[in-house]
Formats: C-alpha cells, structure tokens, sequence
C-alpha cells in the first residue's frame, strides 16, 4: 500500500514538473512568437509603403507617358489602356468590351498572329508596325513594343504594350516612295527628250549647213566679199549650234549609271586623252604626281578630264601654255586640280561658271555647257569642285572624288 | 527526439503494463530528464533507448517488438493529431512513398531541427513497393508498424518484409506486396 502511494506519488511528481517545464517551454515559443510576429508586422508595413511607392509610380508612368499603353490577356482581351490609348483607338473600357485583335485591319490579322506567337516564346516583341481600323473607321498605322507579366509561378499571365502611331511618318513615307517614283520617271522622259530633241534639231542643221554651202559653191563669183564673209559667219554659227546641241545631248546622258563601274587607270586615262585631244604646240601638260586608279565609269572620268583640259586649252592666252595636274591623297578621298596659265576669272563669276549655258566669252567653240557636266561628274562620286583664279594669270579647277 | 514519443510511450506502458512499470522503467534509467516528459520538449535519444532497454528487461518482450506495438500506437496519434495529412491519401502505397517527399516536409516545417530517418523509393508499382530505410537509430520495426496499420487505415492488406542491408539495422530495405 505505502510502495503504491510511492509510486503515485512520484507519478504526480512527474507530471507537475513535465506541466511545468511544458508551461516553461510553451511561454518561451509564445514570447518568440510575439516577437516575429512584431517583425512581421513592421514588415509588412514596410512593404506596403514600398508597395504604395511603385504603384503610384506605375500609376503615374501609365497616365503621363507620351504614347499609348494597354494591357491585355492571353486571348488578346484589353484589360487596360491609357487616355492616349482611348483617344488613339477611340473606345472607351468603361463603355464597352474590346479584343485587340478586332481592331487589326484585315490584311495584318495573319502577320499579328505571328508576332503574337513569336511573343510568347520570347517574352518580348518590337518594333512590330501593323494597321489598325479605329472606331470611326479611320486605318492607322501604329508600332508596337510589347512584353510579357508573369504571374508568381513564372507562367505568362498578361501582354503589356507601348504603342505609338506612325501614320504620320507611314505616310511620308509613302509619299516619299511616290514622289521618288514620279521624279525617275520624269528624268526617263527628259533624258529621252534630250535625244529626240538634239536628234531633231541637227538634220534640220545639216540640212541648213549643205544648202548654205551649195548656195555658196554655186555663186562665187557673183558674191562679193562681204556676202562671203557673211556665209562664214554663217558657216560657224551653225558649227557652234552643232556643238552646242551635242554638249546638250552629253550633260543629259551624265547620270549615275551604276553599269558601267570597273577599276580606271586615270593616269593612264590622262595620258590617252592627250593624245586624243588637239593641244596646240605651245601648250604643255604637266602631271605632277602619278594620278591614282579609282572605281567608276571610265567614259565619265574621260568626259570630266577632257572638258577641264579643254576649257584650259581654249583660255590660254600666253606664248607659252602649261597645263599642270595634279593629285592628293586625303583619307577617304582624292583631290585632284588643273591648273592653267590663262586669261583667268574674275572672283565673281566663279560660281557662275558651273551653271548650265553659262559661258563668260562669246567664243565660237564655247557652248557654256562643259564646266556643268564636270560638276555633275563630280557630285556624282560624292565630290565637290572650285577654282582657284586671277585674271590674266591663270585658273586652278580643284575637285574631288571619294574614294 | 520530440517530448510526443516519449509521453504516447510511457502512456502506452501505462496503459498495457500498469504505473508501475511506468515507474519502474524510469527509476532504471539514467534520465537527465528525469523522466519529466512532456509533449512540446525534445529530448535525448538515449533516454528511449534506456527506456526500451528496461522495459525489454520487465517484461522479456524483445525491443523490436515493443518498437512494433508502439509504432501501431502511434499511428494512431497521427490520426488523432494530423487527419488531413493522412486525409490527403486514398491509397496506402502512395502515402508510404511520399513519406519522404511530402509528410517530412511537412514535419520539417514545424520542427526544423527533427533528426527523421530517409526513405528512397527503389521500385514502385500499384501494388508493390520497395523502399530503403535508413537511419542511425535503426527504428526500422517502428517504421514497420506504421506501415502496418497503414494498410489498415485504408481497409487493406499487405505482405511486408525486409532485409537488413547493414546487420545494425541502420540499413533496412523493405518489400511491400500489396494483397488484393
């Protein structure tokens, strides 16, 4: 009976120190417990600050950005949009339902669909430009950068997207496509013009120039000598019209024509053209330094050599004529000149020179037109060209072409 | 080990063999808790061991098999004291194999430092399964008792043996033949 109470006894001991140690253990977890759950709450606090920060951040990127913004699901439902999107599309969310996809014009509906697809397996698109029919019926053009929201499981959940109207610049640039269009059309026709036209005007020509030599054959001996010298005023008048129709035919023919480019020897061109070329005796042709090979037409660096050797030749009034060319070599371009010893020009007329039909001397062979197509020949390869001239002293044509 | 094994132990002791085994155990044992158990304590392995050892003494019962009747017991603890882990379950093969994928997870959440033993699948089908035990305490009857009234729990049957990989019993290897 006693062992029994013992044993009783110190069960009830156990107990009371296992309640209390428990009671011990229990206070101590609820004590950590307050105290987390303190942390937490100033946390979460925290965060909530930090929350409200960025929404009203976001709030205010979404409503002051400068182009359109929306949102829209997987199926293509637009969840939201900003002013400037409503204004763009013209439809209001509050109003009514609207599924991006109803809004692409007809013919884009299989390239969106693409884009859409490339967008979900890379997670972001740009610069994707599709038509759109607004809700007045209006057809814009508009580019679109989007990306896509995840949800917290990293599955895509939501598309967002930058949207900017182009069809302003669409339209440009259309208009540019066109103008461009109309403007090698009507070089076609002016180039085929040049020809019928210089073609038409030179049979009538010739045939002016036989009968007047006829007339003159015929009557020799009845004209006296100032009726002869008349017929060769004649004579060279038509010479010079003859001329002057060919440097026509010639400036009109010196477009870029990308056909014909092949490596040209110019000293080599140079040297032929000297050849070629009537120089009086009393002239000499200097090339100082060893002109360069360079890409292009070679009818077109013959055309620009010969016209400034020419127009030298032509000007130099000394006993003895020299004509120095020259080249530099700059980097990306060359710089070549002609210069020449002759009657020179006046400051004032240095640009005018260039200008078509311009000819400063009224002299038989000077048509006004060779000095035009140099300077076409030169814009042509990206090059610029002036003079550097005194009267009585001389001219130095300055020109360059790229490389 | 957690306080809850070692009071459902000595309930159980008091309850098959009377307080005063319960006392006579404790006295045996070299406790440094002085047998002063409650359930949200932890405390040494050791002690279990000791109790086990003296209860094996008292009663000529072999500690495997103690440990057997006691994992049958405390199967229904977790019954009692997590339903929805065991509800979460419709099949016994299921729930043993994800003992370690989805119920250890789940006691590592609440008690981050428990020392639990590792089950790995070898091979799992319908209605068999083999799995290796292993652990330092070699508990491997304890574990067999749970996966006993497992079967029960669902109103099934099983045919469940082993084979000691290490003859400690640290490494168990069970084969469970579902009975249909």
């Amino acid at each position: 009976m006693r062992e029994e109470i013992e044993v009783l006894q110190r069960a009830l001991e156990r107990e009371r120190f296992a309640r209390k140690s428990a009671e011990k253990i229990l206070e101590e977890k609820s004590r950590n417990l307050f105290t987390i759950s303190r942390e937490l709450k100033l946390t979460n606090l925290h965060l909530q600050q930090l929350l409200d920060e960025k929404s009203s951040v976001l709030e205010g990127i979404f409503e002051n950005i400068n182009d359109a913004y929306l949102v829209i699901d997987l199926q293509g439902n637009i969840l939201k949009m900003n002013d400037i999107a409503e204004n763009l599309f013209g439809y209001n969310l509050n109003e009514e339902q609207l599924n991006f996809t109803d809004l692409i014009y007809e013919s884009d509906k299989e390239y969106t669909k693409n884009s859409f697809i490339t967008l979900k397996e890379k997670g972001s698109l740009s610069n994707y430009t599709i038509r759109i029919v607004t809700k007045s019926n209006k057809i814009k053009w508009i580019q679109i950068n989007a990306s896509l929201l995840f949800d917290r499981n990293k599955k895509p959940k939501e598309a967002q997207g930058i949207v900017r109207d182009i069809t302003a610049i669409k339209e440009l640039e259309l208009q540019k496509e066109k103008i461009l269009h109309q403007l090698e059309k009507s070089n076609e026709e002016l180039k085929e013009y040049a020809h019928i036209v210089s073609h038409d005007l030179k049979s009538p020509l010739r045939s002016i120039n036989a009968l007047i030599s006829w007339i003159k054959h015929d009557n020799l001996d009845k004209f006296d000598e100032n009726s002869l010298k008349n017929f060769e005023l004649i004579e060279d008048t038509l010479s010079t019209m003859d001329n002057l129709i060919s440097d026509i035919l010639e400036y009109s023919s010196a477009d870029a024509d990308s056909s014909n480019q092949t490596k040209v020897d110019l000293n080599h061109l140079v040297l032929e053209l000297k050849k070629v070329l009537y120089i009086p005796n009393h002239i000499a042709i200097n090339i100082k330094n060893k002109l360069p090979n360079l890409v292009g037409d070679k009818i077109k660096f013959q055309q620009l050599f010969q016209n400034l050797i020419s127009n030298s030749v032509k000007f130099i009034d000394k006993e003895k004529g020299i004509i120095d060319i020259d080249v530099q070599d700059k980097n990306t371009y060359y710089q070549f000149s002609v210069a020449d010893n002759g009657i020179g020009i006046e400051e004032k007329y240095h640009k005018k020179i260039f200008k078509i039909f311009q000819t400063l001397n009224k002299n038989k062979e000077s048509t006004g037109i060779g000095l035009s197509i140099v300077k076409k020949i030169v814009n042509l390869y990206q090059g610029d060209i002036w003079l550097e001239s005194y009267p009585q002293k001389g001219t130095k044509f300055i020109f360059t072409l790229k490389k | 080990m957690k306080g809850i094994v070692f009071t459902e132990f000595l309930d159980l002791v008091e309850d098959k063999f009377g307080l005063e085994m319960v006392d006579k155990i404790i006295s045996q044992s070299k406790l440094e808790s002085k047998g002063y158990y409650t359930a949200v304590g932890t405390y040494s392995f050791s002690e279990m061991l000791q109790l086990l050892q003296n209860l094996s003494l008292n009663t000529k019962i072999s500690i495997d098999n103690l440990l057997l009747v006691f994992a049958e017991h405390f199967f229904s603890v977790l019954v009692r004291d997590y339903p929805s882990v065991i509800a979460s379950y419709k099949d016994p093969i299921e729930m043993i194999s994800s003992v370690e994928s989805h119920i250890h997870v789940e006691v590592k959440k609440i008690y981050p430092n428990a020392e639990l033993p590792t089950f790995t699948v070898v091979e799992k089908c319908n209605d068999y399964l083999s799995m290796i035990y292993k652990s330092g305490r070699a508990m491997h009857y304890f574990g067999l008792g749970l996966m006993k009234k497992t079967f029960e729990h669902f109103n099934t049957t099983a045919k469940i043996d082993f084979q000691k990989i290490k003859d400690d019993g640290t490494e168990v290897k069970f084969i469970i033949q579902k009975i249909t």
